[in-house]
């Protein structure tokens, strides 16, 4: 029976000696999808991804890979590339990958065949004979993503695989992500880069403090962090705009965009809705231009987490 | 591959490849042998000839002492005075030695002859002059009782001591085979401190670059510490074949080009003039028999590979766990202070083992794990069989070397799996008993 959620965690509890890491966590992560596991340091994403990964058992709780219970026979469906750089430093690259791409189950030549497809594809084939110490950091990365990806993993667990990426390579690795997914492969991406979570993923968790605090869709988590706030593009002057309504709303900001031409940033408060403050201002200036202002991620998960 | 043989072989190949490695095999047997070649140089470096001015205040010796090309005897004027001739002595650069045989020596046991020197003698140098002086001395006195010159030589005898084991009567000079002991001792020691130092590095290496995190999702971190405490491990015995080896063949091949004479006893004998009593062999060479022919070097081998097995398993799994628990290099001192103690101390009690190799210090420190590799090996080395080990000893040390690894290991591997998730704590000990207990 094939499920819809590749991965599927209930109740997960996992304590240290001192702390409590994971506080029963609920957590579906849907197939060919890119999800964002957010939280401030220390939150407990990492204990998290490790127990996804089987470096660590929990306490209580399940997981499920694909509708099985988590167990050793599906490491290889799982690609994990941690957030600092793991690789070592005096080997060469393509001995190297060889080697990861073999602890994952790939016969010697099977990964040999794969690595030039991909050496190929991120134009790195000139490096195999280079040690990694020799290498910048951006083309380690690069590197490791393909030691990561290399197994066709039907889950590929990324930790921070932009950061340290000049625009180049930061675009190139996004676009080989979004290929993947649309090869089926479902990516957990774990960052606190907001912009690219609001661009390449399609649902995202955030955990602080040990538990999660909430998840959905990008959209559905910025509609709940919704506010009735809007800004407005118009002609006339300021003093005609900010007397025209009075109450039920309050100006967030205001820019001076050229002699004639401003633009305002306004919270409406209590039940005063857009078409009312719209009436009321129609008369005085000339609207050009009028948006819901949406949160960005970034936004929500500062909400969120300072909620807490 | 099984995914453990391929960690063994990628710790095992990466190594072995490194140019330090490959170094190493070469310049280390150099060392020995440029080592060995430097203590017989040093041994030999005596002058070719030593012009030895004598003073002689009874007038008795200058017939009968013992004058030869190598110790060129000259005569002090007789007007001058032994504090005239001192000054003498001084100003001449051509002598070397002033020899002082006081009036009453030739006749008396209690006087003492002097030697005045510019630059010290060799011990060799010393024992001749004294030899040649108590020689004249007795060829002096056997004039004087009229003993027959013959009778005397049937009396006078030059025996040496062999200090023989009663139970095992073929294993002589056990003091000097402990030399070589010491020398496997040292070797020991080097081998298990330098790979497994080399262990933790690597787990350090590991950690902080967390490839780890990789590597233990598809292998237990039990397996990955002991593939990697294998791998390194077997570097070491790659590298003490390769130093056996070449060194084995250094010497065969180098030893004799560079210092023939040494292999030749009759070259000494024909600069010397010796009386037919006092013949010597030629200690260089005798040193090179007892090397040869004395040392049970298939055995010495044979154990200084289980030894170094076990003490490097014992340690290693030990610095995999420190390797572990701390996260960059400079952290790991205080936590291998006590794993150095103990193996500095079986170093500085060798002396007392070679005195004594079967005291019960000597046993003691030969069956406690932490310091039996180190001690057992100078045993070993001064005889097998009654002497100075018995069989059962070894096979007890290996035994207790081997229970206690296996005890050692599953500890560090509790302390391991903890430690090479956790990062940012300063590891200390009660952070470590914490893992222990959990």
């Amino acid at each position: 029976m094939s499920s819809k959620n590749i991965i599927e965690i209930e109740n997960l509890h996992k304590s240290y000696s001192n702390h409590k890491a994971l506080n029963n966590i609920n957590l579906t992560i849907e197939k060919s999808k890119i999800f964002g596991l957010l939280g401030p340091n220390g939150a407990g994403k990492t204990t998290l991804i490790r127990i996804i990964n089987q470096i660590l058992k929990p306490d209580s709780g399940t997981v499920k890979f694909d509708g099985e219970i988590l167990s050793r026979k599906h490491i290889h469906n799982i690609g994990y590339l941690p957030e600092e750089r793991g690789l070592y430093k005096k080997m060469k690259v393509g001995e190297q990958a060889l080697y990861l791409a073999q602890l994952k189950g790939l016969s010697k030549k099977e990964a040999k065949n794969k690595l030039n497809y991909w050496f190929e594809k991120l134009g790195t084939t000139n490096w195999w004979n280079k040690k990694i110490e020799d290498l910048s950091k951006g083309m380690a990365q690069k590197i490791q993503f393909i030691t990561t990806v290399l197994h066709e993993p039907k889950v590929l667990i990324l930790d921070e695989p932009l950061s340290g990426l000049d625009p180049v390579n930061s675009l190139m690795i996004k676009n080989e992500i979004l290929e993947l997914k649309k090869k089926k492969t479902s990516i957990i991406l774990s960052t606190h880069d907001m912009n690219s979570v609001e661009e390449i993923c399609d649902e995202a968790a955030i955990i602080n403090h040990s538990e999660k605090i909430m998840q959905g869709g990008i959209l559905e988590l910025k509609e709940k962090y919704q506010e009735n706030s809007w800004t407005i593009k118009y002609r006339g002057n300021q003093m005609s705009f900010t007397n025209a309504v009075w109450g039920g709303w309050e100006i967030i900001s205001h820019e001076k965009i050229n002699e004639n031409t401003n633009k305002a940033e306004i919270r409406l408060l209590n039940q005063f809705t857009i078409n009312q403050f719209i009436k009321g201002i129609v008369d005085h200036v000339e609207i050009v231009e009028i948006n819901l202002k949406t949160p960005t991620i970034q936004e929500v998960f500062i909400k969120a987490t300072a909620n807490e | 591959m099984s995914k453990i043989g391929l960690i063994i072989s990628r710790e095992y190949i990466t190594r072995v490849r490194k140019k330090s490695f490959i170094l190493m095999s070469f310049l280390g047997p150099l060392l020995i042998v440029g080592f060995g070649l430097f203590t017989a140089y040093l041994s030999s470096a005596e002058k070719e000839k030593y012009e030895i001015l004598v003073v002689d205040e009874s007038h008795l010796f200058d017939s009968i002492l013992r004058n030869s090309q190598k110790y060129h005897l000259q005569w002090a004027p007789k007007d001058k005075s032994y504090t005239e001739i001192q000054e003498l002595f001084k100003k001449d650069d051509q002598l070397d030695l002033l020899v002082y045989l006081p009036v009453n020596l030739i006749k008396t046991n209690s006087m003492t002859a002097k030697c005045l020197y510019k630059d010290i003698p060799s011990t060799g140098v010393q024992k001749h002059l004294s030899g040649i002086i108590n020689e004249a001395i007795e060829l002096y006195r056997v004039s004087y009782n009229k003993i027959d010159i013959s009778t005397y030589k049937s009396i006078k005898t030059q025996i040496n001591l062999d200090v023989v084991d009663i139970e095992n009567q073929a294993n002589k000079n056990i003091q000097r085979k402990a030399f070589i002991g010491i020398a496997f001792s040292m070797f020991i020691y080097i081998f298990i401190f330098m790979y497994a130092v080399q262990v933790m590095r690597g787990v350090i290496e590991e950690k902080t670059n967390r490839i780890v995190e990789i590597i233990i999702s598809s292998v237990s971190t039990f397996e990955l510490m002991m593939a990697k405490i294998i791998g390194i491990g077997l570097v070491g015995i790659t590298q003490f074949i390769i130093w056996t080896v070449v060194t084995f063949i250094m010497s065969l091949t180098i030893l004799p080009q560079i210092i023939p004479d040494k292999y030749n006893p009759a070259s000494q004998l024909e600069t010397d003039k010796i009386l037919e009593n006092s013949v010597t062999i030629d200690p260089s060479n005798e040193i090179l028999q007892f090397i040869i022919y004395e040392i049970q070097w298939p055995y010495l081998i044979l154990f200084f590979i289980l030894f170094f097995l076990g003490g490097y398993f014992l340690y290693s799994g030990l610095m995999a766990a420190i390797g572990a628990a701390v996260d960059e290099e400079a952290d790991t001192q205080q936590f291998l202070i006590p794993l150095t103690i103990p193996m500095i101390f079986a170093l500085m009690m060798a002396g007392k083992v070679i005195d004594d190799p079967s005291s019960s210090l000597s046993f003691w420190l030969s069956e406690i794990p932490f310091t039996s590799p180190i001690i057992m090996i100078i045993r070993i080395a001064m005889g097998i069989g009654d002497s100075s080990v018995e069989v059962w000893e070894i096979i007890l040390s290996l035994f207790l070397l081997i229970i206690t690894f296996i005890f050692t290991t599953w500890l560090s591997s509790k302390i391991y799996r903890k430690g090479i998730l956790s990062y940012g704590k300063k590891a200390s000990y009660s952070e470590i008993i914490k893992w222990l207990r959990s």
